[in-house]
């Protein structure tokens, strides 16, 4: 009787989760593996991937410097929420989330405006007598759009860990003799290791895929590889081959989860927010 | 070490707003200018309440977003209660299945399910339109379920089950037991859950861009197109409402949460909390609303039974009624009342191409460039044209007549005509330097120039440069033509198409090329700006064509729109607005003398003579050169 009701209620879901998810990652090989005049079966997508390499190799590294930077910088603000009083760790909660619901295309082009050769720092740093810079087009102008954009995703996973660390835990520690930068690195440092490695995934995934960042505040140099598939898909008119290339971006991905997940034990559940 | 916390969780919220402030400050600016501030203004709230199109964009997103957050939580609870009653082995598999939209890159879901609605819907069930309103609702669900799972999951494993148990026992049927005790229990869970689903899909870009077809459109899909135009500080105004309006959600959640626990703690309230009372309606209403708006979208849809008729045009090429010039969408809807145009934008030919090749949307006219046109004549991807529903096309002049890629005048109806040429800010370029396409090389202005990003202006350039035929399908040519402009690539500061706007007017970038109509319009908002036909190496002279492709669904009211725009005081005032010259007889006569005598518009006869014109290269050719064009660009 339970076993009935438990696949009648979860039996929908599990058929709307296969159409859904799983066949249409088989369209995507099935893309992958054709032809683009003819329809038929063919290896050339995969073999004209090896010009996508450096491309690829690009998108990694912009996206795990942008991942450890989040952490650098999310995990003391994180730190600090977890820490305040219920209704000061409410107000902030909420204003990490806050941007993440603004239109994020329009906050990336208001960096356009901030970081632009004429923009508002260089008309800033001009009024004050001092040479302009030369910001935008740059890699670091692309890495910065990820951290601003994704941060928030760091900071949300990291502070629903630490404020579950016991207190007393810290308190044992402290009366057994650990000093400050002990019990930070004995205990919860290795207790918020879940939220850490949740964060760098929340936060590397969307950057290795993205092609809007690198498309605004990038130059000719910042071509990512999010940017070679949506070029693939609405203006090359070469789907085969922008199928191909999302089949190696999503291979990437589940290898880096995979890795994570190898470190971090698999927990049910644990990614959420 | 608190201090230094405190200090840079200070300095990170400021990072985190700078660029909200930003977008609120320019909201009240009246110049465009993100980084100058000219003068406090209202205007730009009152364009957004006059901007219809805006405002119903936003409905769209609106109800995308309540209708696949109602359905998506009702779904996922009943799921999340059936997988938690699975055996664990099963209970794995699925989660692990649940989580494959929410590791996926947002890219490659999307990919995958616009590739899936098309290839199932047009290629199996013969829809012409298959990436509709249904299946964007669909995406929305399938990457809102995993969020409502996975924030329901923890809250049923936490729940004692003998309070089920107890339940039964006291004579709760199991349905009575997961509505009265269950449902209680997980409500948090559920409310946070549908909270998450519905930020998330109210301003989901990515998946909703390669899923969303040409008659639904989100805010956000839309919002990208016009990144790539000049943006107009009305978008501003309408960011800084929603801002307002999320933020008031946001505090009065939190307020009620807060004072529903107090609450709790004050009166150990033994039935419901407070708080999940007051959640509870709000979930009951969003529901009712959802139902309301879907039931009202239908009626609105069914009732008023005007045929929509989806336009597609490059960007900035069609007078919007700004600076006094004629809104000619306006007028022809005034004229056909039954009529609703749905007009939207590309930026090139080949993304034009690329969107129609893509299939799953019906669109009813376009206007592509004669190799394009040719290209899609020879893939029979126009419908021909049936003139007795054209009249006005006795006013088309004879040079525009029986051309290279319309011999017999089957498939078009030409729209403009114009050249490309550079475009240069007097300010810093030397006047001695302006010698011909070479100054797109110059390394003296090098991060100063801007580029084609399209592989057809991008070669043609070059060709012209290296003084080969334009339409050349030697393979050695076009390999030289793509090391010269790999040797380009050190000084060129972007590759762009109608972002040459934004760059150029705000004098971030110095030379550029472009389209002379265009050109004339950055023009006229930077007078330092100059045109220059390099006339001695030679240009590229394009007619822009209205035709109809074969997805169209309107043949006949797309024909009434050609044979509206072929009118001389239509095509006059289009003109006065994107500043091309105009095909039809007698509309240089409606146009603003100055404009109709300026050489950037209408250059004389003896230059044009050395303009030429793109043809149609077979396939292989145009495949060789995006071949080369995608290396130049990732090099």
């Amino acid at each position: 009787m339970k076993k009935n009701k438990a696949l009648l209620l979860s039996g929908p879901y599990i058929l709307f989760m296969v159409i859904f998810t799983l066949i249409p990652l088989g369209v995507v090989g099935y893309f992958a593996l054709t032809d683009p005049d003819t329809g038929a079966f063919t290896l050339n997508n995969l073999k004209n991937l090896a010009l996508f390499l450096p491309t690829l190799g690009t998108s990694v590294g912009y996206a795990i410097v942008s991942a450890l930077i989040c952490l650098v910088l999310g995990y003391p603000v994180a730190y600090y929420i977890a820490h305040r009083k219920p209704l000061t760790q409410k107000i902030l909660y909420m204003l990490t989330m806050l941007p993440m619901c603004m239109s994020f295309l329009l906050r990336t082009l208001a960096w356009v405006g901030i970081l632009e050769t004429n923009g508002i720092i260089n008309t800033l740093l001009t009024g004050l007598g001092l040479p302009a810079l030369e910001l935008i087009g740059t890699p670091g102008a692309v890495i910065l759009g990820m951290v601003y954009n994704y941060l928030p995703y760091m900071i949300l996973p990291l502070y629903a860990i630490i404020v579950k660390i016991d207190r007393r835990l810290i308190e044992a520690a402290e009366d057994l003799g650990c000093n400050g930068v002990q019990v930070f690195s004995k205990v919860v440092l290795p207790l918020s290791t879940p939220g850490i490695l949740s964060g760098l995934t929340m936060v590397f995934v969307p950057a290795v895929s993205t092609f809007y960042i690198s498309q605004k505040l990038g130059g000719t140099e910042t071509m990512l590889i999010g940017d070679v598939i949506e070029r693939q898909f609405k203006y090359a008119n070469n789907r085969n081959l922008g199928a191909a290339l999302s089949l190696v971006l999503m291979l990437l991905v589940l290898v880096c989860t995979g890795i994570m997940n190898r470190f971090g034990g698999d927990e049910e559940g644990g990614v959420v927010v | 070490m608190k201090k230094t916390n405190r200090i840079l969780t200070v300095l990170i919220f400021i990072f985190l707003y700078i660029p909200m402030a930003v977008l609120v400050v320019a909201s009240f600016n009246t110049g465009k200018n993100l980084s100058v501030f000219e003068s406090f203004t209202l205007n730009q709230y009152k364009e957004l309440f006059k901007d219809k199109d805006l405002l119903a964009l936003l409905g769209n997103s609106l109800l995308i977003s309540i209708l696949s957050t109602a359905i998506s939580t009702a779904f996922g609870t009943f799921a999340a209660v059936g997988i938690h009653n699975l055996k664990p082995k099963m209970r794995k598999v699925v989660m692990s299945l649940t989580n494959i939209p929410m590791t996926n890159p947002d890219i490659v879901t999307g990919i995958s399910l616009s590739l899936l609605f098309v290839f199932v819907g047009s290629n199996m069930l013969g829809q012409k339109e298959s990436l509709n309103f249904g299946t964007l609702l669909i995406a929305h669900i399938t990457f809102s379920l995993p969020y409502i799972i996975l924030n329901v999951m923890p809250k049923l494993q936490q729940m004692n089950p003998a309070l089920t148990d107890a339940a039964m026992d006291l004579g709760c049927t199991p349905v009575q037991s997961f509505f009265k005790v269950t449902l209680h229990e997980i409500m948090p869970g559920i409310v946070s859950g549908a909270i998450m689903a519905f930020t998330m899909s109210l301003d989901d870009f990515v998946i909703s861009y390669f899923v969303t077809g040409s008659g639904f459109v989100t805010l956000p899909v839309e919002i990208y197109s016009y990144t790539k135009k000049p943006i107009h500080p009305k978008i501003y105004a309408m960011f800084t409402l929603l801002f307002v309006l999320i933020f008031v959600l946001m505090v009065t959640m939190n307020l009620l949460q807060i004072r529903g626990e107090r609450k709790k703690e004050e009166t150990y309230v033994k039935q419901e909390k407070p708080a999940m009372k007051i959640f509870r309606r709000v979930c009951a209403g969003v529901c009712a609303l959802a139902v309301v708006l879907g039931c009202g979208w239908l009626i609105v849809n069914n009732q008023n039974k005007q045929v929509t008729l989806n336009v597609m045009n490059w960007g900035q090429n069609i007078a919007d009624g700004s600076d006094g010039t004629t809104d000619i969408i306006k007028a022809f809807e005034e004229k056909y009342p039954h009529i609703k145009v749905n007009y939207s934008t590309y930026d090139s030919n080949e993304t034009l191409y690329s969107k129609l090749k893509g299939g799953g949307l019906t669109v009813d006219l376009i206007i592509p460039s004669d190799y394009m046109i040719a290209r899609m004549i020879a893939e029979d991807m126009l419908l021909p044209l049936d003139f007795s529903n054209i009249p006005n096309y006795k006013n088309v002049q004879a040079d525009f007549k029986n051309t290279a890629y319309d011999p017999d005048n089957t498939y078009s109806v030409p729209y403009t005509w114009g050249t490309v040429g550079i475009i240069y800010n007097e300010k810093y370029v030397d006047g001695e330097d302006v010698t011909g396409w070479e100054l797109l090389w110059n390394e003296k202005y090098a991060k100063k120039i801007l580029m084609f990003d399209n592989s057809r202006d991008a070669f043609g350039i070059a060709q012209y440069k290296l003084g080969y035929d334009v339409n050349t399908m030697d393979e050695a040519e076009l390999q030289a033509c793509a090391d010269e402009l790999s040797r380009q690539r050190s000084v060129v500061r972007k590759y762009v198409m109608d972002q040459i706007y934004a760059d150029m007017e705000g004098e971030n970038a110095w030379i550029g090329a472009y389209y002379a109509g265009d050109c004339m319009m950055m023009m006229e908002n930077n007078e330092n700006l100059r045109f220059y036909l390099p006339e001695n190496q030679g240009f590229n002279l394009f007619i822009d064509a209205m035709c109809i492709p074969s997805c169209a669904e309107n043949k006949k009211e797309a024909e009434l729109f050609i044979d509206f725009m072929c009118q001389p005081e239509i095509s006059g005032a289009n003109m006065d607005y994107i500043c091309y010259g105009s095909p039809i007889e007698g509309a240089r006569d409606y146009m603003d003398p100055e404009l109709a005598n300026n050489p950037v518009v209408y250059p004389d006869a003896e230059i044009l003579k050395n303009g030429s014109s793109y043809a149609y290269l077979p396939e292989k050719t145009t495949r060789f050169v995006e071949d080369l064009f995608m290396k130049i660009r990732i090099e």
